[in-house]
């Protein structure tokens, strides 16, 4: 469990780790813009990088002078957001091999398991496998043959 | 502008249409991924066989129904539906979760119509002189607009202005990535084909704003939104009396949408966004916007309804679409063979009219037939188990952001940017920033380089900027927005240090 105090201290990290990242952002878009052939290519996403620094870094020495809690990563678990996305993630790797459908039903039960708190009965895991079949090929439905997206 | 054209929008055939297009496009645009422009594409060939006015009326109830349908996704998941309900999401997602979620659905409704009645009237009297506005907006009147708009960051970053232009200045870094639509310049791709296309828009979204919602519900077992017990249905009869008390910002918003509206290229986001700032700027003492303020979602929901109405106007009037939902339907009159333009009212007027009179019927139908699917789409979030509603919104997200592009690179970026937009929100950088400078960044780039080079080429880059009177009412208003919050707060914190 997070007390206040390494709350506090891993959100002045966090903060600071993405305030250098925007900052870095920034000058490996200034860095990028040296390639442009075109002047008008060049102007805004310059204008706009030197901005980004700008502001990162008054946000990471702010960070430093007075330092905010904006939370961290809070509490939860982490197996369960990490599968979720992994999941999904694994889902598009997998499309063009096996079909949208399965790759979609590869994401559905990653979903599924991460988002199940409560505890596995018959009743609820047919109910929810079967409800999560019937939205799968009622939405492949909808997008393949009436808005005719072309789904792998 | 005959009675006869009245009666003749509400024929039955016509008036089924009307309705069945409203419904469908609520249904549509409820979905996130599946835009007011997607609909209509696919729904045109379908009125090739009709009259021109019946035709005409069938998209627009598609249209209008799709802006309105946004709101559901956004109110309920956190996802706009469509990208003109990205300002409904900093009030109605937070109503919905501490247990208003039916009351933000209603409201949503009744400013959709007001809007979408406002915009229409407007259509109906005052086409012709408002099509001069458009013509009236060049380049550098895009820039500021573009400008205001991401003004609108200084009321979002929670006290954290660094934070705030950190992540507006990034978003538009990332509206930049690809081919540059001026000079053709490949930016920031690193050699990826990837990237070359950019980052859709819509994809970014879902991304930004589904994404980081999906992977806080998995980690706790709370439910997903609060239900309040003795409330049985949408909360209609309370939000008409909060639509009336509010009417002031109805009607401004609404005006604003439909100014937004007749300007090519604007659209119902940046609508949204410019009548949510002005409902902040304006906002009175014990409003909390962001945190759940009814004033936000009718703001918001207005305006964007306002822009169908606003938006017809250069379509029917000049021959220019405001908005690419207009595109299509200025295709679908081509293939009619109405000719559209400064005559169009006079010499296909029956059309015209009819078309105006039928729109403002399938807005009027909205009312019930969104407050019913509203009710439904409330009931169905709120009572469904999470370990459903988890894995279906995550399908839904994958489906939709294929949909746009037929890419699968594009559902990889969305999800990244989702897990990206998580992590940086935990620590202050929220993704409204990010998403305003995304949407807003293309239009103030071909602004400002298309003012640039004209100012260039005039020797003149100071009057160019700085000299045109709508330029400089935007910019007034663009300081005032960035200034009056600071001088509020620092009037209000010698107040109390005086009471103290």
């Amino acid at each position: 469990m997070n007390t206040p105090s390494s709350s506090k201290s891993q959100s002045q990290i966090g903060s600071v780790i993405v305030s250098a990242f925007f900052v870095l952002a920034g000058i490996i878009t200034l860095y990028d813009t040296t390639g442009y052939s075109d002047r008008d290519s060049q102007v805004f996403p310059r204008a706009v990088a030197i901005i980004l620094i700008i502001t990162a870094a008054i946000a990471l020495v702010r960070e430093f002078l007075k330092p905010t809690d904006e939370g961290g990563f809070g509490s939860g678990i982490w197996w369960r957001r990490c599968l979720l996305i992994i999941t999904m993630l694994l889902a598009c790797f997998a499309m063009p091999m096996v079909g949208f459908l399965p790759a979609g039903a590869i994401a559905f039960a990653g979903g599924l398991i991460a988002a199940m708190h409560d505890n596995w009965t018959k009743s609820n895991f047919v109910l929810y496998w079967g409800s999560g079949a019937v939205i799968m090929v009622a939405f492949y439905s909808l997008f393949k043959f009436l808005l005719h997206v072309p789904l792998p | 502008m005959e009675f006869g054209h009245f009666l003749s929008a509400m024929s039955p055939f016509n008036l089924a249409l009307a309705l069945f297009g409203v419904v469908a496009g609520t249904v549509v645009g409820s979905i996130p991924g599946l835009t007011a422009t997607m609909a209509l594409a696919i729904l045109v060939p379908i009125t090739f066989s009709m009259e021109p006015a019946s035709a005409l009326i069938l998209l627009g109830a598609i249209y209008t129904g799709a802006i309105y349908g946004g709101a559901y996704a956004a109110i309920l998941l956190n996802t706009p539906g469509t990208p003109s309900a990205i300002a409904t999401t900093f009030d109605g997602y937070p109503m919905a979760k501490r247990g208003d979620g039916d009351l933000a659905v209603a409201l949503a409704c009744f400013a959709s119509v007001c809007g979408g009645m406002i915009g229409a009237i407007a259509l109906l009297f005052l086409a012709p002189p408002l099509s001069k506005v458009a013509l009236a907006f060049g380049p550098i009147e895009y820039f500021w607009l573009s400008i205001f708009g991401l003004s609108l960051i200084a009321s979002l970053s929670d006290g954290n202005l660094a934070k705030g232009l950190a992540g507006g200045a990034f978003g538009m870094i990332l509206s930049t990535v690809g081919v540059a639509e001026i000079s053709a310049d490949i930016r920031l791709t690193f050699g990826s084909q990837v990237l070359i296309g950019g980052f859709g828009v819509v994809g970014a979204l879902i991304g930004l704003y589904c994404i980081p919602v999906l992977i806080d519900l998995v980690a706790v077992p709370d439910r997903h939104l609060k239900v309040e017990d003795n409330v049985k249905s949408v909360r209609i009869g309370e939000a008409f009396g909060i639509a009336m008390n509010s009417k002031f910002n109805l009607i401004r918003s609404s005006i604003i949408g439909t100014l937004v509206g007749i300007l090519p290229g604007a659209g119902g986001s940046v609508a949204g966004l410019v009548a949510y700032s002005e409902a902040k700027r304006t906002a009175k003492p014990g409003q909390k916007f962001g945190e759940g303020e009814p004033d936000g979602i009718m703001a918001t929901e207005s305006a964007n309804n306002a822009t169908v109405g606003g938006g017809f106007i250069p379509t029917l009037v000049l021959g220019i679409p405001g908005t690419p939902p207009d595109a299509i339907v200025l295709g679908a009159l081509l293939i009619q063979g109405v000719r559209t333009g400064p005559s169009m009212f006079s010499q296909s007027g029956s059309v015209v009219f009819t078309f105006i009179y039928g729109l403002i019927i399938a807005t009027v139908l909205m009312l019930p037939a969104g407050l019913l699917i509203g009710r439904y789409a409330y009931k169905s979030i709120v009572t469904i188990p999470k370990a459903v509603l988890v894995p279906a919104v995550g399908f839904m997200t994958i489906i939709g952001t294929f949909a746009i592009r037929n890419s699968i690179s594009d559902v990889v970026i969305m999800i990244c940017l989702g897990v990206f937009g998580w992590i940086v929100a935990r620590f202050g950088f929220k993704a409204s920033p990010i998403v305003l400078g995304l949407i807003l960044g293309p239009i103030a780039e071909q602004g400002f380089v298309q003012g640039w080079t004209i100012g260039a080429a005039t020797n003149n880059l100071v009057g160019m900027f700085f000299g045109r009177p709508i330029s400089q009412a935007i910019l007034a208003f663009t300081l005032i927005t960035l200034i009056l919050p600071i001088f509020l707060e620092r009037r209000r914190r010698n107040t109390s240090m005086e009471d103290e």
